[in-house]
């Protein structure tokens, strides 16, 4: 009975924790850009962590080693150590990212620019991060994101013409934007197939002290939970194609954004929009810095827990301490979320490589999985995503970079 | 090969370092006015705080102010300037009348430059799909 609850809360906090500035922002961008067109790369990015997800439950529930507990041990610390400077830089754009995406939510409904907003936000997620436990900060804050929900009401009520849909799920080139239009796949795949996710849910399986009973239950959660949650990606999409493109309007900025929803629910649609943004960024938010402050905690071997009091695990506390105050800065200055958003979900594409490989090598590895290591599809769809993704993101980056 | 490659490169710099086409700039400009439109629509049903409203129709007269004078240093010779540029002037100044009758909350004066909106919104299409067969 315990598990099957869990196995509830489990798809229940994927569906909730799915959507962040990240894939709302992409999502919007290529429906109003290119309506349903880009669907087919939310279904790679949403197929690849599926697949990614579960692996991480699996090390985890076997082998009691976190991502990163078995990538240091496994690659010697050099090694991590540059996995580290990579994945930590773009954890923490995308952790700016989430602060300006609650920010923003806040400054439409008070009309109070987010930069006043930075500094109260910042310190709210630290204090839930000093005093919360892990499962407060995974459930209650999924539990709200479920407010995300109604992209996909929204979505419904707009009546989407489904052979359109169905079509798009099959890559077709745009005649015009090509670049554009390769940024935009590369932004969805990095907002997507998030590395941060995989550091977070295998530190939380080993924080549920998960065994290898399990495995069935990891498979669902990630099964379940990510194909909901990539088909409220979609619904974000498929909501921009029909709003906000047939009008011209592009999403160059998030108040624009906020108008995607009053078409199908008039009444409440911006409101749902506002507070959809607030509780899905400021859950990721809480998971980006608990990520990083794992990610630095396990790889150089100090204590970590998010259940611990911080002073029994002070060096962890001081990493999620510093990071969240140094994220605040750029958007005291005023720096654009959603070009801090775009870009930091490219160079997620951009660094795939150097997570994603290590980590495939560890899912291979008879020494800690014996025979739960990975078969060949998942090794398959894995690196085939991660290829697709790098390769893009080398050509459309400099293009977007340079380009403006 | 070398060759090759630096060919490639510098052919995806030379892409990379163009400034937004006339085209482009238009559909920021046909975006912003849509925008404006689009927010107005919903504070004439309520649903959108005034604040956002004003700030919203702000946003948009300074993205028309911005892009349309870029613009008109590289407007197509087949577009009349002159006439692109009375239109945009127009199109601004019924979008920060709509801000300013927010602002006091008069929704029976704030129809009048929303529906000039609309009308303008279909003018500066127009003149997007001109900028557009001029390629």
């Amino acid at each position: 009975m315990k598990k099957i609850l869990q196995l509830a809360l489990g798809i229940i906090t994927s569906v909730g924790g799915f959507l962040e500035v990240g894939s709302v922002t992409t999502a919007a961008q290529a429906g109003a850009l290119f309506g349903y067109r880009l669907l087919w790369s939310i279904l790679l990015g949403t197929l690849c962590l599926i697949f990614l997800v579960e692996m991480s439950g699996r090390l985890a529930a076997v082998s009691k080693h976190t991502v990163v507990d078995a990538m240091r041990e496994r690659f010697g610390f050099p090694f991590f150590f540059i996995v580290l400077v990579g994945i930590v830089l773009v954890a923490f754009m995308v952790l700016v990212a989430e602060l300006g995406g609650i920010g923003f939510g806040i400054q439409i409904l008070t009309g109070v620019g987010f930069p006043w907003w930075a500094v109260p936000v910042s310190l709210l997620v630290w204090l839930l991060m000093w005093k919360g436990t892990f499962s407060l900060i995974e459930n209650g804050a999924s539990l709200l994101g479920l407010v995300t929900l109604s992209f996909l009401v929204a979505a419904l009520r707009l009546h989407p013409d489904w052979s359109g849909v169905t079509s798009a799920f099959l890559p077709s080139m745009p005649s015009g934007d090509k670049a554009k239009y390769g940024f935009l796949t590369v932004s969805i795949l990095g907002a997507s197939i998030s590395p941060y996710l995989m550091y977070f849910y295998s530190s939380g399986a080993v924080e549920d002290e998960w065994d290898r009973t399990y495995i069935p239950i990891n498979r669902f959660i990630a099964g379940f939970g990510m194909i909901f949650g990539g088909v409220l990606s979609m619904a974000v999409l498929v909501v921009s194609a029909l709003a906000l493109q047939p009008k011209g309007i592009q999403v160059d900025t998030f108040p624009q954004a906020a108008l995607m929803m009053t078409t199908a629910l008039p009444r409440w649609g911006f409101y749902l929009f506002a507070f959809s943004m607030i509780f899905a960024c400021f859950g990721a938010a809480l998971e980006v810095s608990l990520a990083i402050a794992y990610f630095f905690s396990q790889g150089f071997g100090w204590s970590w827990s998010e259940d611990l009091e911080p002073s029994k695990n002070s060096r962890f506390a001081f990493i999620y301490t510093v990071i969240i105050l140094l994220a605040a800065i750029p958007l005291v200055f005023g720096i654009d979320p959603i070009k801090v958003t775009m870009m930091s979900m490219a160079l997620t594409s951009f660094t795939l490589p150097l997570a994603i490989v290590p980590f495939l090598l560890l899912m291979n590895d008879p020494i800690y999985l014996g025979k739960y290591r990975n078969g060949w599809i998942s090794n398959s769809v894995v690196s085939i995503v991660v290829v697709i993704s790098f390769v893009l993101a080398l050509i459309s980056i400099p293009l977007e970079i340079m380009g403006g | 090969m070398r060759t090759k490659g630096f060919f490639v490169l510098t052919v995806l710099l030379a892409i990379a370092c163009k400034p937004p086409t006339p085209a482009e700039q238009m559909d920021t400009i046909v975006s912003w006015v849509s925008t404006a439109r689009m927010v107005g629509d919903a504070w004439l049903r309520h649903t959108t705080p005034d604040k956002y409203t004003s700030q919203t129709l702000q946003q948009a007269d300074q993205m028309l102010l911005q892009t349309g004078s870029e613009l008109l240093k590289s407007l197509p010779p087949a577009i009349d300037s002159a006439a692109f540029d009375r239109a945009l002037t127009s199109t601004r100044f019924n979008i920060s009348e709509m801000s300013r009758f927010v602002e006091a909350k008069d929704a029976s004066r704030f129809r009048q430059p929303w529906d000039s909106v609309l009308i303008y919104m279909k003018v500066m299409k127009d003149y997007s799909d001109k900028v557009e067969s001029s390629r």
